[in-house]
């Protein structure tokens, strides 16, 4: 027979290992850098695109190259991945994985770069290898051309700052990097090409690319639409970028140089409205300054080009994608 | 054997749950010689999930998550003290991420098999009658180890991973209260020894009800609390899951009909209320049951 004291006990211990789930752990910890992505629903894109470019893990833990453990990490939102069409995880898919995962790295850094330290002109090393630089526009603080929304998102491996453009970089030159999008190695098919193939008809490739004290440009880089479209206006069949080669070579030559100033490479919030004089020598006009971005307008245009992959890092300059090519 | 019937049914209650690794011990004991065997069908849902520190919504990759699965179980009284169950799920987990994405992780919307079966013995140990109704005291061991071929070891792809791949060994102290009208209350509590990277965890649970000749129906409280293990995407997380903390409290309610001679049907529902690491899940279930 059970005793009155030994049922007591026995309520007791079950009662005990019945609450044990219902406890609460010690206080919960920060979350990491890849569960602020995951969780936050302005950061849904940056979580596909971390899942798929393989940076989820790493994300979760320590950086072990760091004292501290601490990574920084400049967040895009979704807002900023829509800028660039991208909209899903599904639409990451035009872009290729290497390219996705080094975009993604350009974003990262070591240790805790704290807000207050990002002040203008302040460059900060990125995990992908090429420097970023703070540039202040007012009262706003841009990372090359990506406005900073917040800052001091405290992760337990690191900070979190929200950025509204995803920040690009090649780790190449301008040259390179062009080569790299017209073999669609950076898009799954190819942009670029009939820039690169009037680049190469100019016999412009070596004045563009990077040689120990050569100088750093801003590039305007019309996309292949852009050519077709002025195939069309013009009346010439712009079809295939081999037939750039069916106009003459000094009109190519004029044209190209029209798109590139030597100015040491500028950002959008680095552009004011107003006159730059690009190497061809006849002025471009730059548009107000509005959502992040400038327009840009030849003389020999009717209306102003627009930026559809603004501010790409290369090492000797800065590369803006177009939608018009830009006539002297 | 109006008793024998209806106690069966209340075995059932957990049959459902047993995917999520809930214990198929209750307080009720068949007698000598009779017992059960039922096949159920169960569905679960969740399109968010309880991370550390915070809930996240949407799935990760699988937007939405539904597992589903048929089960068989069984009970059969060895002695009037000594009772033997088992059970043995398959399972169907589908996601529902864009197949865009999933091509290109290589991943798939749907896993699915054999998961684990489970046994179980429980031994009365004492029974004390108090007032008009009695008290039991119960132990359990049991056993759970994977029969599927299922994998687990797929990075984010696991979040569908039917199973967690460990071989369990749960020891249980059960206390039941029932009443001469059919109230009662059975309270379980134990701890699981997993194999492998599968932390080891506490479980208990509490659940009460109403057996009564023409029905019988009961509401649970249960969970489960790791006593190690890392955090989905903090520290240690490699994109291996069985290794993560599953902790989680749930409550349901299940009821049971006698149809004609020893059938009947059991039905049921559960839901998540709180955890680290696991889907917020709202599930029920149905099943048909046979009484010997």
């Amino acid at each position: 027979m059970l005793s009155v004291k030994k049922y007591l006990l026995l309520s007791g211990l079950i009662a005990a290992l019945w609450s044990l789930p219902a406890c609460q752990k010690e206080e919960a910890p920060l979350p990491s850098i890849a569960a602020i992505a995951v969780t936050n629903p302005d950061f849904s894109t940056l979580e596909d695109a971390a899942v798929l470019g393989g940076v989820a893990a790493v994300l979760s833990n320590p950086n072990p190259n760091d004292p501290q453990g601490a990574y920084t990490v400049f967040a895009p939102n979704n807002a900023a991945f829509a800028r660039l069409g991208l909209n899903s995880g599904a639409d990451l898919r035009v872009l290729q994985p290497a390219f996705l995962t080094s975009t993604l790295l350009y974003h990262v850094s070591g240790g805790n770069l704290r807000g207050d330290r990002l002040t203008n002109g302040a460059s900060s090393a990125s995990a992908l290898g090429p420097t970023r630089r703070v540039v202040v526009r007012g009262s706003d603080r841009y990372l090359n051309g990506s406005k900073i929304l917040a800052t001091d998102v405290a992760a337990s491996n690191g900070t979190v700052h929200v950025i509204d453009k995803v920040l690009l970089a090649t780790g190449a030159d301008i040259v390179q990097s062009a080569l790299a999008l017209r073999d669609a190695k950076v898009f799954v098919g190819p942009e670029l090409s009939f820039l690169v193939e009037a680049v190469l008809y100019a016999e412009l490739a070596d004045a563009l690319t990077a040689k120990p004290g050569s100088p750093s440009f801003t590039v305007f880089a019309p996309t292949d639409a852009a050519f077709r479209q002025l195939g069309q206006d013009l009346g010439v069949p712009l079809k295939v970028p081999a037939d750039i080669r069916k106009l003459p070579k000094d009109v190519v030559t004029n044209v190209l140089l029209n798109h590139v100033v030597a100015d040491g490479g500028k950002f959008n919030p680095e552009m004011n409205a107003g006159s730059i004089m690009p190497l061809g020598g006849t002025p471009l006009t730059i548009g107000a300054f509005a959502n992040g971005v400038v327009t840009v307008r030849g003389k020999g245009n009717d209306a102003a080009a627009n930026m559809v992959i603004p501010d790409v890092q290369t090492t000797n300059g800065v590369v803006h994608v177009i939608d018009r090519v830009l006539l002297p | 054997m109006r008793t024998h019937l209806i106690l069966t049914a209340m075995l059932l209650g957990a049959v459902a749950f047993t995917a999520s690794a809930q214990s198929i011990v209750n307080g009720f004991f068949s007698g000598k010689g009779h017992g059960a065997v039922a096949l159920s069908y169960s569905a679960e849902h969740y399109d968010n999930v309880f991370l550390v520190p915070n809930e996240v919504k949407g799935v990760p990759i699988f937007r939405e998550v539904s597992v589903n699965s048929v089960s068989v179980f069984a009970t059969y009284g060895v002695t009037d003290r000594l009772e033997a169950s088992l059970t043995l799920p398959y399972i169907t987990a589908r996601g529902n991420a864009d197949p865009a994405v999933l091509e290109g992780l290589g991943f798939e919307n749907e896993r699915k098999g054999l998961q684990d079966l489970s046994l179980a013995l429980k031994y009365l140990a004492y029974r004390l009658n108090v007032g008009a109704g009695r008290l039991d005291v119960a132990v359990s061991a049991g056993l759970r180890t994977p029969v599927g071929n299922y994998r687990v070891d797929e990075g984010l792809q696991s979040i569908l991973a039917i199973g967690n791949r460990a071989t369990a060994v749960t020891s249980l102290a059960l206390l039941h209260w029932q009443s001469a009208m059919g109230l009662f209350v059975t309270a379980q509590g134990g701890y699981s020894v997993r194999s492998g990277e599968v932390p080891d965890a506490w479980v208990g649970e509490l659940k009460a009800g109403y057996a009564h000749r023409a029905f019988y129906v009961d509401v649970w409280y249960a969970g489960q609390r790791s006593t190690g293990g890392v955090n989905i995407l903090g520290e240690g997380f490699t994109g291996f899951f069985p290794a993560t903390d599953v902790t989680f409290t749930r409550a349901g309610l299940s009821a049971f009909v006698p149809v004609v001679g020893g059938l009947g049907l059991s039905g049921g529902v559960s839901k998540y209320l709180t955890g680290r690491n696991v889907g917020e899940a709202t599930g029920f279930y149905g099943g048909v049951v046979y009484n010997f």
